[in-house]
């Protein structure tokens, strides 16, 4: 122990070579952030979040979290200009989404931003190291206000191991486990860096320890890769590097599904999914199915499972399929304007009805 | 749980170990610095241990500062404790609710000895990335009332967090990452060189528990500043609105502006405000923003005259940019920015401690405290608004006694008379019990040539009249007021006759010059008055205590009669008297003249 606080205080004494004030790096760092807009704002999920720019024409870096699930993603740039953002390439395996400023016909040049490429070549920072991190949580600033800033050391270099809700977390690579509050609402998609202002890693979710049920303060490192095994049995190694690089032509792996339970039986048949995100609003419900029994009725629009929300059949389908028979299951309903909660218990899909939960 | 991978395994095993010595001077050097700091500001710091929050003295006779909401629901009457272990009774002096301030008095246990206070420092010149100390008593830890210090980051200046039903609105705070827990409620926020720049006092939780989360936010040292003379006068103080609804304009253009999208009947409205009006600046700084608009407006107790510039585009296309003094109207009453279009996530003040002793009967004043309080409706303690009020009128009446000046006054002036071009004589008078009952007081005037009268008291008196001459607000009226209160000072007035705290002043603008509002402010002490249903402010200078001017209103939904006096000079009988007087009304001046004579006679 003794060891470890003698190495971190001289690592601190390194560092402050060469160092920039508190005040400059603010002022270096927050012009290549930008406050993101996007989808939530219900069920404790912020319909705010950060990013960092990677490149002058409007790349961008952020968290793949449940913000991009909208179709009018917007940021502010720190001057306070307003521009929307698109998609170009998600990675679920680093927990890490790539946008682009501005409409496909839009020119964008000249933002400040920073070479995440370079940025890669550096080795992993060591525990102990300061770190301040930058982030719009909490939604405090808008248009030209400037990023919370925050101050910290790295305590660890670890193995995330996180859940939200009941679900894994997406990531599950090595982390840096940081010594401040960073992972606060918002703050995902911010960034850590050390004294001199360059770039460490990306905040993370919020998320808690699956064993202590603490919360967890981390950040992905810009060098992160994971090793995925794919359903045929083979492995692929993703980085965040291959994503910068490849971009709009960048394919997100298709992982073995794990702990599938094969769903079970609720005799609820969706509408047809015949666009990217067709609401799962329910058809039609299988006589004397859980459904039924339940009181689900057509036109019903599942919104949560299990307090996780769900915007498209699809998603639905890839939740339910977790499930087993035999299985509670808590759905959110919009039935007209109310909400309402109903519980049902999956049953074993009977032989007589092959439609049963079948998808289309 | 969390496992360590390699890398920390071999950032033991590897790194050489490095003593104490070998550590760079700088950071020695910054270490001693801050640990000097610490030394110099322990002293101050306050445990409100009714309440179970902190503070901090500011005056070496005791006033401190901490949250309302630690005092909120206490008895007047409070128990604090200072670094040197001792337990001291303290008094609630003033309250602002709105702002989450509260100022209180400590009383000295020997009163040869200053207490020690924390020097004021300048939070607009706070940055992000500076470093802060935080200090006070977080979950009544210290029961011998050490303060924790607690040191970190600012992470944000000049931002905004939404009321929470209301109340703790923080206007233009400090976000910090300096731990701040329940208990700290109220205490300091320092520079590094222990200079007071905010009170902590509200923290972003969400869905962790109510305590530190990284994101604390202090009141700026600034705003308080702002408060003080209100505060120290005893009042409930109000904070300010517009009069107007302002909303980002076109949300969906690439910029943001700050638009008018309402006006109710004000000051602002009077002024010429307009929906549809781009306001460029308030208060000298810009608004790009909502927030920064408000940031603004939270800087400012009701009353206060401030600023405004705004934009208007003309049918034609081109822009109109014109600067206001606008008179800002109160919050509590007319909530216009009412903020709950959008669900945003709503910082909470800091829980207090635990362990707060239990009192019986917790808003009933006692101990030795209870003699300096004085419950009236709008104060906090009007005890203390006495205090201030009569050592208001002792300074002022080194300047001349005129008591016994109770009979006829009148003044002679040659000035220029609203856009007349030449010169005229004007005359004011006052003539106690000369209206034509014999009972009433009678002011009077001429202007050049034309005659006015009015009966200031007299209930029938039509409001048309009470503004008489046209175009003055109420002129007559006024100078009898004025006599009012020379004469008779508190006994002159059936109604208020209180300390209004510190406002801003500003003095006329020269002959053909434009008007500067930086350069003619100063700072006013405030007496406020009300006979007649004449309701007047009077500023007075308060390094010599002459009197700079009044606002007298006989009519709340209309401008005031505003004078000016300049030019002061003493009399045979040793008493200041002006010989300038400037008189304006709205956006006019009505009269600028040289005072030829004052002629004030016994009875």
């Amino acid at each position: 122990m003794t060891g470890w606080l003698a190495a971190s205080i001289g690592l601190l004494a390194i560092a402050w070579q060469g160092d920039v004030t508190g005040i400059q790096l603010a002022q270096e760092v927050n012009p290549k952030l930008v406050k993101l807009f996007g989808s939530g704002g219900f069920k404790g999920l912020p319909s705010y979040g950060t990013g960092v720019i990677i490149s002058q024409d409007g790349y961008v870096l952020t968290v793949a979290n449940h913000l991009l699930e909208s179709s009018d993603l917007r940021v502010h740039l720190y001057d306070g200009t307003r521009l929307p953002a698109r998609v170009i390439a998600v990675e679920p395996e680093l927990d890490v989404a790539l946008l682009k400023l501005g409409t496909e016909k839009s020119k964008i040049e000249d933002l400040p931003f920073y070479d995440v490429l370079a940025a890669m070549k550096a080795p992993l920072a060591l525990p102990g190291t300061t770190i301040f991190a930058f982030s719009n949580q909490f939604q405090i600033a808008t248009r030209d206000e400037p990023m919370s800033m925050m101050r910290g050391n790295i305590a660890a270099y670890a193995k995330l191991s996180g859940r939200i809700g009941i679900f894994e977390a997406p990531y599950s690579g090595n982390v840096y486990v940081v010594d401040a509050i960073t992972n606060n609402p918002g703050a995902a998609g911010g960034i850590v860096t050390n004294r001199k202002g360059e770039l460490l890693g990306l905040i993370g979710r919020e998320l808690r320890n699956e064993q202590t049920d603490t919360w967890i303060n981390y950040a992905v490192p810009i060098q992160a890769t994971v090793d995925v095994r794919l359903a045929d049995g083979s492995s692929r190694k993703v980085s965040i590097q291959e994503l910068v690089e490849k971009k709009e032509n960048y394919k997100p792996v298709t992982k073995a599904q794990k702990g599938s339970g094969g769903g079970g039986y609720h005799g609820m048949v969706f509408v047809p999914n015949v666009v990217d995100r067709t609401p799962p609003y329910i058809e039609e419900i299988l006589p004397k199915s859980p459904a039924h029994k339940a009181g689900l009725l057509p036109d019903d629009l599942v919104v949560y499972v299990d307090g996780l929300p769900v915007v498209s059949v699809t998603m639905l389908e890839e939740i339910l399929e977790k499930y087993r028979p035999q299985d509670k299951v808590q759905l959110e309903i919009r039935r007209g304007d109310k909400l309402q909660t109903i519980s049902l218990q999956l049953e074993v899909t009977p032989k007589a009805s092959p439609a049963a939960g079948a998808k289309p | 749980m969390v496992r360590p991978a390699l890398p920390l395994v071999f950032a033991i095993l590897f790194l050489p170990a490095i003593h104490a010595a070998d550590l760079n001077p700088k950071i020695l050097q910054m270490e001693s610095a801050r640990l000097e700091t610490i030394r110099k500001v322990s002293p101050s710091v306050v445990a409100v241990v009714t309440g179970g929050g902190s503070g901090v003295l500011i005056s070496p006779d005791g006033y401190a500062l901490t949250n309302f909401h630690v005092v909120a629901g206490q008895s007047p009457t409070l128990k604090c404790g200072l670094a040197d272990g001792i337990l001291y009774d303290a008094i609630l002096v003033g309250l602002d609710k709105i702002g989450d301030v509260a100022l209180i008095k400590l009383l000295p246990k020997d009163d040869k000895k200053p207490f020690p206070f924390a020097a004021l420092g300048d939070s607009d010149k706070v940055q992000v990335g500076d470093q802060s100390i935080a200090m006070g008593n977080p979950f009544m830890l210290a029961t011998d009332f050490t303060p924790t210090v607690t040191f970190g980051l600012v992470s944000g200046v000049h931002r905004y967090q939404y009321p929470e039903r209301g109340m703790f609105e923080y206007t233009d705070c400090i976000q910090i990452d300096t731990s701040i827990n329940p208990g700290n409620s109220g205490g300091p926020l320092f520079n590094m060189r222990g200079e007071l720049i905010g009170i902590n006092g509200r923290g972003s939780f969400d869905k962790r528990a109510r305590i530190n989360s990284g994101v604390g936010y202090a009141i700026s040292i600034n705003q308080i500043k702002n408060f003080m003379g209100h505060l120290r006068s005893g009042m409930l103080v109000d904070h300010a609105s517009l009069g107007a609804v302002v909303s980002s304009g076109f949300e969906e253009s690439s910029f943001s502006k700050v638009m008018i999208s309402g006006m109710i009947d004000s000051d602002a409205s009077r002024r010429g405000l307009k929906i549809d009006d781009q306001v460029l600046f308030f208060a000298g700084r810009p608004t790009g923003s909502v927030n920064q608009f408000k940031n603004v407006l939270g800087l400012f107790p009701k009353g206060w005259r401030v600023p405004l510039t705004f934009k208007r585009e003309q049918e034609n296309g081109s822009s109109e940019r014109r600067e206001i003094l606008v008179r800002l109207m109160g919050y509590e009453k007319q909530d216009l920015n009412n903020p709950n279009a959008e669900a945003k996530p709503v910082p909470v003040p800091m829980p207090k401690g635990p362990n707060q002793p239990k009192v019986q009967n917790p808003k009933a004043p006692s101990g030795p405290a209870a003699k300096f309080y004085e419950a009236k409706a709008g104060y906090a303690n009007y005890h203390f608004n006495k205090q201030e009020r009569d050592r208001l009128l002792a300074s002022i009446g080194k300047n001349g006694d005129f008591k016994a000046l109770a009979g006829n006054w009148q003044l002679q002036a040659t000035g220029r008379i609203g856009d007349k071009g030449r010169q005229s004589i004007v005359v004011l008078r006052v003539t106690p019990k000369g209206a034509k009952d014999g009972k009433n007081d009678l002011a009077q005037g001429i202007f050049d040539g034309i005659d006015f009268a009015v009966e200031p008291l007299a209930v029938e008196q039509s409001g048309k009249t009470m503004k008489d001459p046209p175009g003055s607000g109420g002129l007559l009226v006024a100078f009898f007021q004025l006599r009012q209160l020379l004469v008779y000072g508190e006994k002159g007035f059936v109604g208020d006759f209180s300390h209004g705290g510190m406002e801003p002043y500003y003095l006329p603008t020269p002959d053909g010059e434009k008007p500067n509002y930086t350069a003619s402010r100063m700072d006013a002490e405030v007496l406020r008055t009300s006979l007649g249903g004449v309701n007047s402010k009077w500023y007075f200078n308060p390094k010599d205590y002459q009197l700079l001017g009044c606002e007298v209103s006989t009519d709340r939904d209309d401008d005031p009669c505003e004078i000016h006096f300049s030019d002061y000079r003493k009399d045979s009988q040793g008493r200041m008297l002006p010989g300038k007087m400037v008189v304006r009304y709205g956006d006019k001046e009505y009269l600028r003249a040289t005072i030829d004579g004052w002629k004030m006679e016994e009875k």
